[in-house]
């Protein structure tokens, strides 16, 4: 329900009695944050015919390399070495970490670029099973950022805003389209288990200002897949059954004396709930998956809270309804021993993206299912710290970057986008952080300037007031 | 279905507002400031259009000669065409700016116009007026003023106020609403047998004389400070700061006027004689997230800081968002970008960095000592006698002055220098190393990046800037005299060089240790313990010559004063200037603990430097010494220094002494903890600048500490700092704090403020539905010394206060869904803390203690960055207690609406979702909370059902069951007794919830299922909310 919308400050509760009718299911919709149109009302920012129902958003933390991956730069290998020239930098400030060397040698990629599929894009060797994607997807070569650290730059991804306290896409989704499964969380986090790297924070999945119950959901591997999903010891589910059946008594006697509609939320509440401790361990549990799946995602995937698991959990999530999946893996901060790092990194991520999006193209799903595939930011052509071919590292770089997206409404095939030589600068097509969240909302129906939010008597949006849609990546 | 209401709703405002006045800040501002302000109002310079709609005069000055309102002359009104235009490119709001008006906005625009297009100031601009009158009315209902403000606007709309509620209930609301807790069965007998016409009234004064209390409000301002025990951002490492919420749960238990509880936040420590609570309790403008990431920019970040105090500010007593003047001026409230960095600037003026380090533990400067008063003794003992050897010394230099001259006399031979403790003159490099001329000493270690070339005297080593010469020693203290020589040469006038330091990183360690750096020029030497606030710093007056060889010798005292440390060119000390002198912590420590030549992580090495002949001296070298250094003599004619501290016995002996107890004062010293605080830079004021598009990038012109221009301004005689931004803000002339607060208040106990957007007083706010009753409370308030146990028991002992919370059937119920009227108490849900505390109180697990670091209870163990929980007494202290990390808070608390904490939050946030009715079924914290409860029932009423069942349902929910109820639990106790019997494992499970040992019973099936009648109590809606 767009309460928020209209009525910023309504709360939810006041909002049914002030609409009044079917109390229970309209309690049922308040719990789950279904979006206004099913209940009727205008949803203005609900404009175009989606083309995407979800979003599968596997976010690479701590800004991949784009020249060891996507962005094939001949130059730097032919100038290795050689100073950054001032030209190319154009006094742009760097991080803390490289600002103050002495020294900025241009370093080129130490892996084979070839092209791959009809459409003829280019990948390094280090993504094998991506290659074989080339004309599933686009590749944008051309994002781009403000923020120079992690921090600041995946809170921008996520929030579009640098500074945290801002909604991430997920509850702005889950505030703008309401929940398809009531017995599913709308917006689902699961982040690989067990990784280094930059840390992430919850923030990057909470609601900000919006109300709580659009707060990522993150799906623990261990034991309760979500904060004390299970009984306790000794508590069986006969047990709990009869006990949620005499609280909708008592709850029943107090709705009658009070006439207060929350008590039907309350009840709708603890059976939600109940409901929840079947269908989360249906979706958790693989035991039904064939070995095929393990063939496609990789043995990992038998291995709770992988990359490759969580791939694969994905996909269960979308199948039943789930709006937002958004994956997490760790560690391509690659500052030093760049090679070796990025080669594990593929290794943890390539097979299971490309598995991803071949597995939803085959179930059907791809067509309306949005997968991204990226990081906060880029790095650079120059190498961080001391000059070493082999074992070279790089600092961020906000100034370019390459994410691929797939399905749900983006071309098949495509390259968008294009840097300088050196690959330092946007050469064309530029797209920021903002742009990149107007066109996903856009996929999935919503005008990117009216899916607003009251907040400290200003119209809070995800793209804050910039953002333009990318029409040259739609289908 | 709810288009039609919506609709319905509309038409009849424009049926009312034909009916009366129009009135601008109820019908006007509203619509204007939503859909109009953003081109046509107070952000001139950035809207699309000159014409403006925020104030008379501007709205009736003709714009290339159109007028857009001309008063009372509808047809003659610009605005009245635009508005109705059917043309998509006159019509206003014009389409793509995604607003626009309805019927009935048109409606009342016109009709605003043909009476004239009166404005009025925004009324929360307006100074509360010196007397609020209380409406007559004739009801005995009314209790005090507040319920003849609510009785006269219920009775204006035909309606009277709900029935009274009972006295269970009222006593549950006001100990959950005073205390955070519930009431005891104790406390409910005695209440119901006192028929006294003071009983109420003495519950409440028992209540606010609590610890309770002071802990419940204290929660509530814990919010509003965004306190937290982790720095945030993205690393989020532990800080200290939980003394300052301890001084909070003072400041309440002594129920510091509120006036005070504001001034001493913002400036304590500028009033004069400063307490140490009154400096403490400062440490609310260092709550905001402080980041550590490496190789961020710190201006960005220090922008940042200070960017949150006036957000937090301005939300906190203002009842603004000042943030939407950040970037440009505000576009719905007059608040300029000047006015926003005009207040930051009295903000910025610390002595603060803008990222804390990361290799050491160290406090981010400005710091308060907190020492125990153990530690305040031994302090103030030994630096008395540091203090008196100090002056002993001083004495012993002068009186020695004939002794030096008979000594010097009686030499026979000239003096040699000391012995270095590392010396290489960087002829040879010797398997990755520089040789040590100091027998037995360690080789200097560099790559081989830095290369010999030929030097001043033989080879010189020439550095890349990226690669270290690293020496063997160097690690000295504070208290350490030392030296050190060396011959270089700069290439070029560097901006910032790093010559030599003992110290692992530049700002990721907040410099600790010492170094000599080429700055702007400038030969620069600093010991830092924490930059910039915690260190000695000085910088050469004369810049240090490009493209030459010089002598460069740094010698310092072992005093931790500036004046100790000192800088030789070519023999001649150097004019210097102090940059900062206040170093009263260690310098050793951070890792990297000797001396390294030419880099230093994350600075700007000595690119091209090159450095010879380089010595280390575990001693302060006098003049004469550097200069025979400077002058490559081996021998030289003592000089005074020289004698007292290499012959003279009783000064040497007093040196030994000094050294000794200076080392004991500076261990003692590591060991008082210290806590940030806001202390204003000594000597000039910082720069402030505003900020073009809110970016540290792009300063432009420098404006002084001042409060927003149109509010009433500051006395001219009132001190432009911290203090006079405090007395400003609570001077009988500001018209805001006092309306911000008692709303604030007035929120927490009714769920919706009188101005239901507690955050936003501006323009887009809402507006106060009982406008006249938010002043009185606020006049009332002040009036009383901003007395918050005054304001407090006022609301709570009126008849609106007491009423019912059944919701109307009826007429009533469809025109007031959201109770605006007041005409019954709203019952909102119990907030997360007073829900955890309720568990916890009702199974007497709970521990009182009051204050002390925090505790980490349960569920901890499963917040995103997970840490062990507590053992013991951790697990059962308030929730007020519980630690709070930025980056990954309680589970279980955020689960049940507690703020996150990041930034100020004033609003309160309900809602309701089936995670958190799994988290209160099922957290360990609540199942053992409902065993133990139950283990104490059986124990008492045995196989009493029917008494078992009524003291349970009392603890839960301070009433008797009814008929009906007691059934359903009856029914509920048998059946899981029933079940538990046949699954005796399970009950033995189920009594060993949580980390309290495992109930002791006969009967653990029906203590099992006695747990499941808690339980499902606890989660029964009687339970979770103020009824």
């Amino acid at each position: 329900m767009m309460t928020g919308v209209h009525f910023p400050s309504l709360s939810r509760r006041e909002a049914l009695t002030r609409f009044g009718g079917g109390l229970g299911s309209i309690a049922l919709a308040s719990l789950m944050g279904r979006a206004a149109a099913a209940e009727g009302a205008p949803a203005a920012h609900l404009t175009a015919r989606p083309k995407a129902k979800r979003i599968i958003y596997l976010f690479q933390s701590g800004g991949p390399s784009q020249l060891d991956l996507f962005d094939y730069k001949p130059r730097l290998s032919a100038e290795q070495g050689k100073e950054l020239p001032e030209e190319v930098r154009m006094g742009q400030r760097l991080t803390g970490m490289s600002g103050n060397q002495a020294s900025l040698p241009l370093v080129g990629s130490p892996f084979q670029f070839a092209q791959h599929g009809k459409s003829g894009q280019w990948f390094s060797e280090l993504l094998p099973y991506t290659s074989m994607i080339a004309d599933d997807i686009t590749v944008v070569k051309s994002m781009f950022t403000e923020a120079i650290n992690h921090g600041p730059g995946v809170t921008m991804m996520q929030t579009g805003a640098q500074i945290g306290g801002r909604p991430s896409i997920g509850s702005w989704l889950s505030y703008g389209l309401g929940s398809m499964n009531e017995n599913l969380p709308a917006f689902v986090v699961l982040v690989t288990k067990g990784m280094k790297g930059q840390p992430l924070v919850s923030r990057l999945w909470g609601s900000g200002f919006l109300p709580g119950e659009h707060d990522g959901v993150r799906f623990n591997p261990d034991k309760d897949a979500v904060l004390y999903l299970n009984n306790p010891p000794g508590l069986d589910t006969t047990s709990r059954r009869r006990m949620l059946d005499r609280l909708e008594e008592l709850h029943r006697i107090q709705l009658a004396k009070s006439g207060d509609s929350v008590l039907e939320t309350r009840i709708a509440q603890y059976e939600m709930g109940f409901r929840m401790q079947s269908s989360i361990p249906e979706v958790t549990d693989f035991a039904d998956e064939p070995d095929s799946t393990y063939q496609l995602y990789g043995e990992d995937a038998r291995t709770p809270g992988t990359y490759a698991a969580n791939c694969l959990m994905a996909r269960r999530l979308a199948e039943r309804g789930v709006q937002f999946i958004q994956l997490y893996h760790q560690d391509w901060d690659h500052h030093g021993g760049l090679p070796g790092g990025i080669k594990s990194k593929c290794r943890e991520t390539d097979q299971a993206s490309a598995a991803l999006v071949t597995d939803l193209k085959q179930r059907g799903l791809l067509e309306d299912t949005l997968v991204i595939w990226g990081g906060e930011f880029g790095r650079t052509n120059y190498c961080q710290g001391k000059f070493n071919a082999a074992n070279f590292g790089r600092d961020h770089h906000p100034r370019c970057f390459s994410m691929w997206m797939a399905g749900g409404g983006i071309k098949a095939g495509h390259s968008h986008g294009l840097t300088d030589d050196y690959g330092y600068n946007v050469a064309a097509g530029g797209v920021h952080v903002h742009d990149f969240h107007a066109t996903i909302l856009h996929l999935l129906g919503i005008d990117h300037e009216r899916l607003t939010f009251q907040y400290q008597g200003r119209h809070f949006r995800l793209t804050d007031v910039h953002g333009h849609l990318v029409k040259e990546i739609l289908a | 279905m709810k288009r039609f209401t919506c609709y319905l709703a509309i038409c009849l405002a424009a049926v009312q507002a034909q009916a009366q006045k129009i009135e601008f800040n109820r019908d006007i501002r509203p619509i204007l400031s939503d859909k109009c302000f953003a081109c046509h109002g107070p952000d001139a310079k950035n809207a699309k259009s000159e014409y403006r709609l925020d104030t008379f005069d501007h709205a009736t000055t003709a714009v290339d000669g159109v007028t857009g309102i001309v008063p009372g002359k509808l047809k003659d009104s610009e605005v009245h065409w635009r508005i109705h235009s059917d043309d998509a490119s006159e019509v206003m709001p014009p389409p793509e700016s995604k607003r626009s008006l309805n019927p009935a906005e048109i409606a009342l625009l016109d009709r605003w116009i043909e009476q004239g297009a009166e404005y009025q100031k925004h009324w929360s601009f307006v100074p509360v007026p010196a007397e609020v009158p209380v409406p007559k009315v004739a009801s005995d209902w009314v209790k005090n003023g507040i319920d003849a403000f609510v009785l006269t606007k219920l009775q204006e709309k035909g309606f009277s106020p709900s029935p009274e509620t009972s006295r269970e209930k009222w006593l549950r609301r006001v100990t959950f609403d005073l205390t955070g807790l519930p009431p005891t069965p104790t406390e409910l007998d005695a209440f119901l047998a006192d028929s006294n016409p003071d009983a109420y009234e003495k519950v409440v004064d028992r209540l606010l004389a609590s610890e309770a209390s002071a802990e419940r409000l204290t929660a509530e301002w814990l919010d509003v400070a965004r306190y937290s025990d982790s720095y945030g951002f993205q690393v989020d490492g532990d800080r200290f700061v939980w003394p300052w919420r301890d001084w909070v749960i003072r400041a309440f238990r002594e129920n510091l006027p509120y006036d005070d509880f504001i001034t001493w936040q913002l400036a304590g420590d500028l009033l004069p004689d400063a307490t140490r609570d009154q400096k403490l309790a400062t440490a609310f403008n260092r709550l905001h997230p402080q980041n550590v990431e490496g190789g961020s920019v710190p201006e960005e970040f220090r922008v940042e800081y200070v960017a949150d105090r006036v957000h937090t500010y301005g939300t906190a007593f203002l009842g603004l968002t000042m943030e939407c003047s950040r970037c440009h001026d505000h576009k719905y409230d007059p608040i300029t970008a000047k006015d926003y960095y005009s207040l930051s600037a009295f903000f910025a003026n610390i002595d603060e960095a803008g990222l804390y380090s990361y290799f050491t533990p160290a406090v981010p400067t400005p710091t308060l000592w907190l020492p125990d008063p153990k530690q305040e003794e031994e302090l103030a003992r030994i630096s008395a006698e540091v203090a008196a050897l100090e002056k002993d010394l001083a004495s012993r230099i002068t009186s020695a002055k004939s002794d030096y001259e008979t000594w010097l006399a009686a030499q026979t031979t000239p003096a040699t220098l000391p012995a270095p403790i590392a010396a290489h003159d960087f002829d040879e490099l010797v398997g990755g190393g520089f040789p040590n001329l100091v027998a037995k000493g360690a080789a200097a270690k560099t790559n081989a990046n830095n290369v010999l070339v030929a030097g001043r005297r033989g080879q010189a080593v020439k550095l890349t800037g990226d690669d270290a010469v690293t020496l063997g020693v160097g690690n000295f203290s504070r208290s350490d005299p030392f030296s050190v020589s060396l011959w270089m040469q700069t290439p070029d006038r560097k901006a910032r060089a790093v010559v030599l330091s003992r110290s692992k990183a530049w700002t990721d360690a907040a410099s600790r240790g010492y170094e000599l750096l080429i700055e702007k020029g400038k030969l620069n030497a600093a010991l830092v313990h924490y930059e910039p606030g915690n260190a000695l710093r000085v910088q050469t007056k004369n810049e240090f010559p490009v493209g030459s060889w010089h002598h460069v010798a740094l010698t310092y005292d072992g005093s931790s004063r500036a004046a100790g440390l000192r800088l030789y060119v070519d023999g001649e000390e150097a004019p210097i200037e102090i940059v900062r002198d206040k170093l009263t912590r260690e310098i050793t420590g951070g890792g990297s603990d000797t001396i390294v030549i030419g880099e230093r992580m994350r600075d700007s090495g000595f690119k091209n430097g090159l450095v010879d002949d380089f010595r280390v001296y575990d001693r302060n070298l006098s003049g004469a010494a550097v200069k025979s250094l400077a002058s490559d003599a081996a021998t030289f004619t003592p000089d005074p220094h020289y004698f007292l501290t290499e012959h003279d016995a009783a000064s040497r002996e007093l040196r030994g002494r000094l050294l000794e107890k200076r080392k004991e004062q500076s261990a003692l010293v590591e060991k008082i903890p210290e806590i940030m605080v806001m202390a204003e830079l000594e000597g000039k004021a910082r720069e402030t600048h505003l900020l073009e598009r809110g970016s540290y990038l792009t300063p432009a012109e420098v404006v002084a500490p001042a409060t927003p221009a149109f509010l009433p301004s500051m006395p001219a005689d009132a001190p432009k700092d911290r203090l006079g931004l405090a007395q400003w803000t609570v001077s009988a002339e500001n018209p805001l704090p006092a309306r911000v607060t008692v709303n604030r208040y007035w929120q927490r106990l009714f769920l919706n403020g009188l101005v239901a957007t507690a955050e936003d007083f501006g323009s887009q706010g809402r507006l106060p539905t009982h406008p006249e009753l938010l002043d009185w409370l606020a006049r009332d308030f002040v009036n009383h010394g901003w007395d918050l146990r005054h304001l407090l028991k006022t609301i709570v002992l009126s008849a609106t206060y007491r009423q019912s919370s059944n919701v109307a059937s009826g007429e009533l119920a469809t025109i007031d869904p959201e109770n605006t009227l007041l005409y019954r108490y709203p019952a909102p849900r119990l907030t997360a803390e007073m829900l955890r505390d309720n568990a916890l109180a009702v199974s007497g697990l709970l521990v009182n203690q009051v204050g002390g670091p925090s505790v980490k209870p349960y569920d901890i163990e499963f917040a995103f960055k997970p840490s062990s929980p507590d053992k013991g007494p951790g697990l059962y202290r308030r929730s007020v207690y519980t630690y709070m990390r930025q980056t990954a808070p309680s589970p279980l608390m955020t689960t049940l609406n507690a703020s996150k904490r990041d930034v100020c939050q004033v609003k309160i946030e309900r809602t309701d979702s089936p995670l958190q009715g799994l988290v209160m079924l099922n957290a360990p914290q609540f199942a053992e909370a409902a065993r133990v409860l139950a283990a104490k029932l059986v124990a008492q009423h045995g196989d009493d059902d029917a008494a078992l069942v009524k003291d349970a349902f009392r603890r839960l929910t301070s009433r008797l069951p009814d008929d009906e109820e007691r059934m359903v639990l009856s029914s509920l106790l048998a059946e899981q007794q029933t079940h538990f019997e046949s699954r005796p494992g399970d009950a033995k499970a189920l009594l060993a919830a949580g980390g309290s040992a495992p109930s002791q019973t006969t009967q653990p099936a029906r203590v099992a299922a006695a747990a499941t009648l808690v339980s499902t109590l606890l989660n029964f809606d009687e339970s979770l909310s103020k009824r």
